[in-house]
């Protein structure tokens, strides 16, 4: 099977649905012939033309309105907001309109729009370039957020946002877009709603996303040496968060951590939590229930400053011995 | 005024029943007479129904509690009635607060068991007895502070009390063990599960203190329980008598093959020998009436019905199905009843009343091969039947000494001698042989 | 046609023969005024029965009126074809009328009955018919100007004869989005008619207050965009402004800016007290200038209708409008146990 890099997973994807369905067609700024800031769309112009390959000016609010109204009519666009710092310039038309526009007008239409949003810091890209929203996004009943950690997952969950009939926010990590792996060539999708055990461990359950996934992973493969097994779950959507499936695995190992970059406050960790100490689980939970979440500090511009501002192997490393040591 | 909706006793000897299930919660609307909540007594479980129309109100029991008879588990709100008009007493308090709460205390990220302590925090833990190793601190020499706080935690008693982990609550609760009794390993001497575990396996028995093995730690289940008490209970409080007689089986063997031609043709299954065994257990307590009695202290009541239980092994332990008025039934009846109780039985789908009003208890435990054993008698009975496998011995047939293989069967019964004396029990037992060595007496 | 300065409407009609001359060359015969006439009844009716059922207690939370602006909405759907797009906003009740919505539906929505539009999700201010390419009221001030750049690139894309017609207020038109939006209709040549509804205030901010250059159409200049400013009390003057951009943009010419000066006589919303604007103001706008009145004048003048038939008509809107009330009050509430319904397809 072919190893490709997450950003050239979610380029097949949007380039095999384009050639799909001809109602699929790409919005946003810098998308034709510069091939997106990160490269993601090179190509694409050539391929699809301009109609289809629609380069916008600096608007990001009518980038989404743009997005919805054509979906109305049914079209199928995926519209790029170019770093995902840029969500708030057009957070109404996202979350007043797209998120809320099939419940008020009391079912009778869908809004079947793909947002994609990279985020992320890593880069140097500083404060206004480099956060990690999705704990934002997931407030909004009516929007799906889906946020690949892997290229195979990133094509696969593309494709099913596409096809999904409700808004759907993609969120991508910038530094993973030069992560590779091994992607199918043809058609596939992955649920959206669906977690993913990534590495399967009887001493503690810990759930992260997109980088972190990573990095955990990384950590387990040490821990292991140690005799101490890590449950690494990745939900993959984090709405509608599958609860379930991180439940399910805390009733086997009793410890749960939470590990993200987005800021620690009001950071989707608390949900996860939330929703699994409040369950039956509680009382096969035999260690605190915590989370590893960025400081909360908007990202530093130097480079040693943004790499500790997120949590790194170490620290989760520690955590995890500490609280399968029943030390904490 | 709410109507209290109290835990119903069904059994004369009932004290006790634990919830299995609440099938309504607080909020919902009740109808008289609809089932509320499902319970398990000692011996089946049973549907409990609304004492009265209205909304469900203030559950006092969970799920897996286990709650006195007559005890109040929940109200019933009348129309118009609200949670105000609920009485206020039995509303759960704190009986005690910890005397030292470390509540807001910002958690450091690594809590460590140090070797190192100040010397009064070493004095105060040897006149307190206590091990420093299990004292927790935040840094990195144990202080008097530490020793005081973790002696607060071990000995307040109280709701909010044990620093624990819900898991090392629920093993707590499955294996019957309190919480104070465990010395916490986690920090701030908080108890984890591998705590619980370790002392339900130090808890001494007469196996496990011999050798210091390891062992599977299982809770115990409402029918274990049960059965652990009673037979403890018969034991002590029966003076418990043992006679045996061996029967030859060569005419009810006889008896039954021809039975079983009858059954055929009229489409019935066939007889068991237990089922024989009953009808004549049946005969025989008709004509020894204090076989077939209880002891009430200062009377004895010779029961008017003849009613047989069959011990029955099933996956949950042990249940003792009752065959009513068995001396009125025929054998074929009799069989059929056995059949249908026994599958009841099998599918854990006993009713009360199969399990109720029993006078006399046989246990049969030929099918393993067993020659011989002594049971236990079942209160409020005064006697039980133990019966053995078949086994075909050569035997004395007649008074010209001739000698047979016949099949033999040995019966044990034994009996309760405040109510009946050895002469009784064995006149029983003699008319019990007489009636299967010679099936035909029956009809006398 | 007449480019408005913003500032004030002739109180004179004007003659006959302007009249007639007028409806001749529009090619408007009489059958198509009476419509008119009648469409202006029929939204009038509504928004002051809609008035009193709120006095009333029958109608919760908010609504806002657009009593006085009915020329605006019957001329605009007289121009346009049934099919082609309605991106609408919060007072736009009479569009919806005009368009063709069924008023029993209308009504029962606005009573939050499970019959309504919206099955009682969305209430006045949310009202949306799919099924004639009504494609929603919003909420938020200026909410849907960018959406229309969507409808417009979709109909575009899949080679429609449609356009998409985006109704706003002048405060709407002071917002960020409809900028971008201005520029990019025209950027991609899109089949878009936007329509400035000016009634001279947004909710207590007067446009002059809130307006740095007047009237707002002009604004269509720095996009290269044709624009129109008329008399929206004039319905035959706005029909002839929308048919005109309609033709325009039909014939794939681009998009097209028409603002259109009216008058509310309802405060903003429910809650407004009219704090900011004075009774004598409001009188005048009513006795003078007010658009039925104006129109059935015309009509008499001409002709085309007597006192009894007008009264008539004026009589028949109003039944429609009293049986919608009465099925709306015999419609059912949501069912409670569909709480969670309608937020995912």
């Amino acid at each position: 099977m072919p190893e490709i890099s997450y950003l050239e997973a979610i380029r097949q994807a949007l380039w095999q649905e384009m050639k799909r369905d001809e109602r699929v067609f790409l919005l946003g700024e810098d998308i034709g012939r510069y091939g997106g800031a990160f490269g993601l769309t090179h190509g694409m112009l050539d391929e699809f033309g301009a109609e289809r390959v629609r380069e916008t000016p600096i608007s990001e609010a009518t980038i989404v309105a743009t997005a919805i109204g054509a979906s109305l009519l049914g079209m199928r666009p995926v519209a790029e907001i170019m770093f995902m710092d840029f969500i708030f310039l057009s957070l109404d038309q996202i979350a007043n309109q797209a998120a809320k526009m099939r419940f008020m007008f009391g079912g009778r239409t869908t809004v079947p729009i793909v947002i994609r949003m990279p985020g992320g810091s890593g880069s140097g890209a500083a404060s206004q370039h480099s956060q990690s929203l999705e704990s934002v996004l997931m407030h909004f009943p009516g929007l799906k957020v889906v946020n690949p950690s892997s290229p195979y997952d990133a094509k696969g969950l593309m494709l099913a946002s596409i096809r999904d009939p409700n808004p759907v926010c993609f969120v991508e990590h910038k530094v993973l877009y030069k992560t590779t792996g091994e992607v199918p060539e043809g058609d596939y999708t992955i649920p959206i709603g669906v977690a993913e055990i990534k590495r399967s461990g009887r001493d503690i359950t810990v759930v992260a996303n997109n980088i972190m996934v990573i990095k955990t992973l990384n950590v387990a493969e040490r821990l292991a040496e140690d005799g101490i097994e890590v449950e690494v779950i990745d939900p993959r959507t984090l709405l509608p968060l599958d609860t379930e499936t991180i439940i399910n695995s805390v009733l086997r190992t009793g410890r749960l951590l939470v590990v993200h970059e987005a800021c620690q406050t009001g950071g989707w960790a608390g949900e996860v939590i939330a929703s699994v100490v409040g369950s039956p689980a509680f009382d096969y939970i035999d260690a605190p229930v915590r989370r590893l979440g960025g400081k909360d500090i908007p990202i530093p511009y130097n480079r040693g400053l943004e790499k500790i501002a997120i949590p790194q192997e170490a620290e989760i490393e520690q955590e995890i011995r500490a609280l399968v040591g029943g030390r904490i | 005024m709410p109507v209290p909706f109290i835990m119903p006793k069904f059994d004369m000897d009932q004290e006790k029943a634990t919830i299995i299930s609440w099938s309504k919660k607080e909020g919902d609307f009740v109808k008289f007479d609809e089932t509320v909540l499902t319970v398990e007594t000692e011996k089946v479980a049973i549907d409990v129904p609304a004492p009265t129309t209205g909304t469900l109100a203030r559950i006092l029991f969970k799920d897996g509690d286990v709650v006195p008879v007559t005890k109040v588990i929940a109200y019933i709100l009348k129309e118009g009635e609200t949670l105000a008009d609920l009485p206020k007493a039995d509303l759960p308090t704190l009986t005690s607060k910890p005397e030292i709460a470390p509540v807001l205390q910002r958690i450091p990220a690594h809590q460590t068991f140090s070797a190192n302590a100040t010397p009064v925090a070493v004095r105060m833990a040897k006149e307190e007895g206590v091990d420093l190793s299990k004292v927790p601190t935040s840094g990195d020499r144990i202080t008097r502070e530490d020793v005081e706080r973790f002696i607060a935690n071990q000995k307040t008693v109280g709701r909010v009390t044990v620093p624990a982990t819900p898991a090392a609550r629920r093993v707590a609760r499955e294996s019957g063990i309190t919480l104070e009794t465990v010395a916490g390993s986690g920090p701030r001497g908080r108890v984890q599960s591998v705590d619980v575990l370790a002392t339900a396996r130090s808890v001494p028995s007469a196996v496990t203190a011999v050798n210091d093995r390891e062992a599977e730690v299982v809770p115990l289940t409402s029918i274990r329980r049960t059965i652990a008490e009673r037979m403890q209970q018969s034991f002590q409080e029966s003076p418990h008598i043992a006679l045996t007689v061996e029967v030859n089986m060569t005419e009810a063997e006889n008896t039954r093959k021809r039975f079983n031609l009858q059954a055929e043709k009229l489409g019935q299954p066939r007889i068991t020998v237990t089922a024989l065994m009953i009808k004549v257990v049946a005969w025989a307590l008709v004509r020894n009436p204090y076989l077939n009695a209880s002891f009430n202290g200062d009377s004895i009541s010779l029961w008017k019905d003849v009613n047989i239980g069959v011990a029955t092994a099933v996956p949950q332990g042990l249940v003792v199905p009752v065959l009513k008025g068995a001396d009125h039934l025929g054998v074929s009846e009799i069989n059929m009843h056995l059949i249908e109780l026994a599958d009841r039985a099998r599918d854990n789908k006993l009713k009360l009343e199969d399990v109720q009003g029993g006078t006399f208890t046989i246990s049969n435990l030929g099918m393993f091969g067993i020659r011989q054993f002594r049971a236990v008698i079942n209160p409020p009975e005064c006697a039980i039947l133990a019966v053995g496998s078949v086994v075909r011995k050569p035997v004395v047939v007649d008074d010209q000494d001739r000698v047979e293989v016949c099949p033999m069967v040995s019966l044990t019964l034994s009996a309760d001698h405040r109510v009946i004396d050895g002469v009784v029990a064995a006149r029983f037992l003699s008319d019990l042989v007489a009636g299967v060595e010679s099936p035909g007496l029956l009809l006398f | 046609m007449p480019k408005e300065n913003g500032k004030g409407i002739e109180k004179d009609l004007g003659s006959r023969e302007q009249f007639d001359e007028r409806v001749k060359r529009l090619d408007l015969s009489d059958n198509t005024l009476i419509g008119l006439y009648r469409t202006m009844c029929t939204v009038r009716h509504f928004e002051y029965m809609a008035d009193k059922l709120y006095a009333a207690g029958k109608v919760h939370g908010t609504m806002h009126l657009s009593a006085g602006q009915e020329a605006v909405a019957a001329g605009i759907s007289l121009a346009v074809r049934p099919d082609d797009y309605l991106i609408n906003h919060h007072r736009g009740h009479g569009h919806f009328i005009a368009k063709g919505a069924d008023i029993n539906l209308m009504m029962a929505e606005f009573l939050g009955k499970d019959t309504g539009y919206n099955h009682g999700r969305g209430g006045s201010m949310h009202i949306a018919d799919f099924q004639s390419n009504s494609l929603g009221a919003n909420g938020i001030v200026g909410g849907g100007i960018p959406q229309a750049v969507g409808v417009g690139l979709a109909l575009q894309m899949q080679k429609r004869k449609e356009i998409c017609i985006c109704i706003f207020g002048d405060g709407a038109a002071n917002e960020g989005v409809f900028h971008e939006a201005m520029n990019m209709v025209a950027l991609w040549n899109l089949p878009v008619l936007y329509i400035c509804e000016n009634n001279k205030y947004g909710m207590s901010m007067d446009v002059e207050r809130a307006t740095a250059k007047l009237p707002i159409a002009q604004r269509a200049d720095a996009y290269g965009i044709p624009w129109a400013c008329v008399d929206g009390n004039d319905v035959v003057e706005v029909y002839d402004a929308i048919k005109i951009a309609a033709d325009h943009i039909r014939s794939g010419k681009g998009p097209y800016f028409v603002e259109t000066i009216t008058y509310r006589y309802f405060g903003h919303s429910k809650s407004d007290r009219n704090l900011y604007r004075s009774k004598e103001e409001i009188e005048d706008w009513k006795q003078n200038r007010d658009p039925i009145m104006r129109f059935t004048k015309h009509l008499l003048q001409s002709e085309i209708l007597d006192e009894g038939q007008a009264q008539e008509i004026d009589g028949q809107a109003e039944q429609v409008i009293l049986k919608a009330v009465e099925f709306a009050e015999a419609s059912p509430e949501p069912d409670l146990s569909t709480l969670l319904e309608y937020v995912y397809a």
